[in-house]
């Protein structure tokens, strides 16, 4: 067994270990985390596949976007800082059957797949050829697919920040009482109108 | 043959890393006294004996930390600096890693050093550190993007993401004069990558300590060990990027490149102790209305010097 080979086993039990993890742990944190490790394993198998862009691609990719992940998920949920436990899984029965089928489904492509035996010629720069074929003839397509991406992150942002935790985000937003109907929490206690009465209140 | 270089490889980094810790140690200390104009403590084992001090100091506990994060945290960010380290060019011959996407594998060390200063935030589950984690990482995204920018602009020059081409290219001009906003934004970056003087978000006074609040004995070693580390392997980076790396008349590459790398440790430890800390807010608004504006100007006026 080579040296490639021992990295290759190496990771790949890293990464699918750490994608096991994922599911397992009761923190969103954590989970993103994991997950980043699992990338991080997967980027180095594609090093040792000579893509040497897009493997050190996928690690500053993958670390930007599991911080990001971690941070907006704990914004949007309602776990403080994503240290509480939570359940990460949802769904069980469909999911586990959709896991045993998908996996099933790619190692019979795996095992049972004829795969053509092209080796790469010498000299080949993988780098230069990738940015040849990114800004060549490829470019309308991932230019395309690259802006359609940035206008649908903005927008589902929009769409979910439209309401917001307590309330509408157009109107002046309230936290909800301590107990069930009652006065929002932290907040002002107001002296003369009564603070009985539900009112909002409209910043314009 | 390979293993001798290998071995080479292996010695030259962890020397430099060793050797870049006490010098940006050293110099912290020296810019610190001239300010105070104290007389500069004339042990030079002072740094060494704050080490062996939290070497030996108890561990501190907090309420249901998450250990192994806490713990693993500023170790991978050491192996992190010696990661970038190792991508440094000493010579013409002699580049310890000499990956072809060098420079991108630098912009993948800022990021992940990013996670793992939130991990040393978030692991301790604790009050202040949590709030210094999640307050670097918010603002630690904004300048991410600057370094990006800044260095595509240096690779543009040298049409090639390899650290030793980037260098290569920069024998008759060097970057710092062919793309003057360059060094200026990546000083800025470097001072947030290692959470260094006002952009230490993380750590900061008025979190009252932040994340270095819960932090005692060896994790505190380690994480000053680490940014010191970071530091060192940044500005080496920056002086490859930037200052001609090992390029210089006279003196051997190597020699160049440790002047150069010191240079610009100095330079980012002055600017630590001379540029008053903005509030958080403030700096949001500087990185992404100034900065980021500032790294499209930069990146436009390397490839318009790259067609001309």
């Amino acid at each position: 067994m080579s040296a490639v080979d021992i990295t290759f086993f190496i990771n790949a039990a890293v990464a699918i270990f750490a994608g096991w993890r994922v599911f397992v742990t009761d923190s969103m944190v954590r989970a993103s985390f994991f997950l980043l490790i699992s990338f991080l394993a997967v980027g180095v198998i594609m090093l040792l596949l000579a893509a040497v862009y897009l493997g050190v691609a996928l690690f500053f990719m993958m670390a930007v976007e599991m911080m990001v992940m971690a941070l907006f998920m704990v914004m949007f949920m309602m776990n403080p800082a994503g240290l509480n436990p939570m359940k990460m899984v949802h769904q069980e029965k469909v999911a586990i059957g959709v896991g045993v089928v998908v996996f099933a489904a790619l190692s019979a492509v795996a095992v049972f797949g004829e795969f053509p035996s092209r080796p790469v010629p010498e000299g080949l720069q993988p780098v230069v050829s990738l940015g040849h074929e990114l800004l060549g003839k490829s470019m309308l397509v991932f230019e395309s697919a690259g802006v359609t991406l940035l206008a649908t992150m903005i927008a589902v942002v929009m769409l979910t920040s439209h309401r917001g935790r307590y309330g509408d985000a157009n109107h002046g937003s309230q936290p909800p009482g301590l107990e069930p109907g009652g006065d929002p929490a932290d907040k002002p206690e107001e002296t003369e109108e009564g603070g009985h009465h539900h009112h909002h209140h409209h910043h314009h | 043959m390979t293993i001798t270089l290998l071995l080479a490889s292996v010695g030259t980094v962890l020397l430099a890393l060793l050797v870049g810790v006490y010098c940006v140690t050293a110099v912290d200390r020296a810019v610190a006294a001239r300010i105070t104009g104290e007389p500069r403590s004339p042990l030079l084992l002072a740094p060494l004996h704050t080490a062996a001090r939290l070497w030996h100091a108890p561990h501190n506990e907090t309420e249901t930390p998450d250990r192994s994060a806490w713990r693993l945290a500023p170790v991978l960010y050491l192996v992190l600096a010696a990661m970038g380290l190792a991508l440094v060019p000493w010579s013409r011959d002699f580049v310890p890693v000499d990956l072809t996407t060098g420079i991108v594998f630098w912009g993948a060390i800022e990021p992940l050093a990013t996670v793992l200063i939130f991990l040393k935030g978030w692991a301790s589950n604790a009050h202040f550190p949590l709030l210094g984690g999640y307050r670097y990482v918010s603002l630690g995204l904004s300048y991410i993007l600057v370094s990006m920018f800044v260095l595509i602009g240096v690779a543009l020059p040298a049409e090639s993401l390899q650290v030793s081409a980037v260098v290569e290219a920069q024998s008759e001009l060097w970057n710092v004069v062919r793309q003057p906003l360059g060094l200026p934004l990546f000083l800025i970056v470097g001072l947030g990558v290692s959470f260094w003087g006002p952009l230490n978000f993380v750590d900061a006074e008025d979190l009252h300590g932040g994340a270095a609040s819960e932090e005692a004995g060896r994790v505190q070693l380690l994480w000053g060990l680490g940014r010191a580390a970071m530091l060192f392997a940044f500005s080496a980076i920056a002086a490859s990027a930037f200052l001609g790396g090992w390029h210089g008349p006279w003196l051997p590459g190597p020699v160049w490149l440790m002047v150069k790398t010191l240079a610009v440790v100095w330079m980012l430890v002055a600017l630590g102790h001379y540029v008053p800390r903005v509030s958080p807010e403030r700096f949001l608004t500087i990185a992404w209305v100034i900065l980021l504006p500032l790294a499209f100007l930069d990146l436009a006026w390397a490839g318009v010097e790259a067609l001309l």
